[in-house]
């Protein structure tokens, strides 16, 4: 879950989108590691990859829909719950 | 034997303090177990909704039990009465001492719940032996209406110690209200010792400002993560930056 939550923290300091190569070295991720997230999180529709230059591999970008940034409103909202009661 | 303390001329604003905190205990128990909703693992989540919900359940006994009390409504007269036909009992009291009943068991029950939270270990015989003087204590309570209030003060000053540990831990700000709710709560049991109407309306006045201070903290809760970065994005603020921290 913090996992998640980094890498989705990564794409929203960029600005809502990010390479690949960016949110691996922001979210300190191995490759095979990034991969199985960001199935997970398109799977679960957090993220979404954009399509329009799908041809050029390097121009991939990985964007935060609007359900990754609620889960990110609720999970920071959680951290802070957490800390409050010791829990 | 009179079954409610509350002087005449605050007869009413008791039970609006008692809806007001229904409504922020709600709050709290919504909170954590939406919570445990998003993290499954965190079972001190869910207790801890539960320990809120029961309290709050326990709030609407007492404004039930009170509003049939104070305003005489007709299910008053037609339980009086099926009390009295069926020769249970001779008097409609019965009512009342089962709804200030559930008040006291589920608000104790529901503070040894927060209580119990941050014990390391928990043993079934111990919470045994707690839930039956919470209940021997709810039961004497309706004689001696003071045990269950010195039970309560008991229980809350545990619930502080250990905010109080968690608070030399952290420094939060957020721990330091709660720390303030869960005293000026405290407080407020120490004066509904007292017999006297006048210390039982102070009493009211004390719980309603403790329960302001946790509605207060509920509000902080909510709009963490709302804050806005200089760039104008909606960035949530997570914990530390975990990912410098991790090892692969």
């Amino acid at each position: 879950m913090e996992i998640i939550s980094d890498m989705l923290v990564a794409i929203l300091q960029k600005g809502g989108s990010i390479k690949p190569t960016h949110l691996m070295y922001k979210a300190n991720l191995s490759h095979n590691q990034m991969k199985g997230y960001l199935e997970e999180l398109e799977k679960k529709n957090l993220i979404a990859k954009n399509d329009e230059k799908k041809d050029t591999k390097e121009k991939v970008s990985i964007k935060i829909t609007p359900n990754g940034r609620t889960f990110l409103f609720k999970y920071s909202e959680m951290k802070e719950f957490e800390k409050t009661f010791g829990l | 034997m009179k079954i409610v303390l509350t002087p005449d001329w605050f007869l009413g604003f008791d039970v609006l303090i008692e809806i007001f905190s229904f409504i922020v205990l709600a709050i709290f128990s919504i909170l954590s177990l939406r919570n445990y909703k998003l993290n499954k693992n965190k079972k001190s989540f869910l207790y801890m909704g539960i320990g809120f919900g029961l309290i709050a359940i326990a709030q609407l006994a007492t404004i039930f039990t009170k509003t049939v009390l104070y305003y005489d409504f007709n299910l008053v007269q037609q339980v009086g009465q099926a009390i009295i036909t069926s020769n249970f009992v001779s008097s409609v009291d019965i009512f009342y001492h089962i709804g200030f009943f559930f008040f006291r068991f589920l608000t104790l029950a529901g503070l040894y719940m927060i209580y119990r939270l941050h014990s390391k270990r928990t043993y079934l015989g111990e919470s045994l032996l707690f839930g039956y003087f919470i209940l021997l204590s709810a039961l004497l309570s309706a004689e001696m209406y003071y045990f269950f209030y010195l039970t309560c003060l008991g229980i809350l000053l545990l619930i502080m110690r250990n905010y109080y540990t968690i608070y030399k831990e952290n420094h939060f700000l957020n721990t330091k209200i709660l720390l303030m709710a869960f005293g000026i709560l405290a407080l407020s049991q120490l004066f509904f010792i007292s017999p006297n109407g006048t210390m039982q309306a102070t009493a009211n006045v004390i719980e309603l400002i403790s329960y302001t201070v946790l509605l207060f903290l509920a509000i902080k809760l909510r709009k963490h993560g709302k804050k806005k970065k200089s760039d104008g994005d909606n960035i949530r603020y997570v914990g530390g930056n975990s990912a410098k921290r991790r090892k692969h």
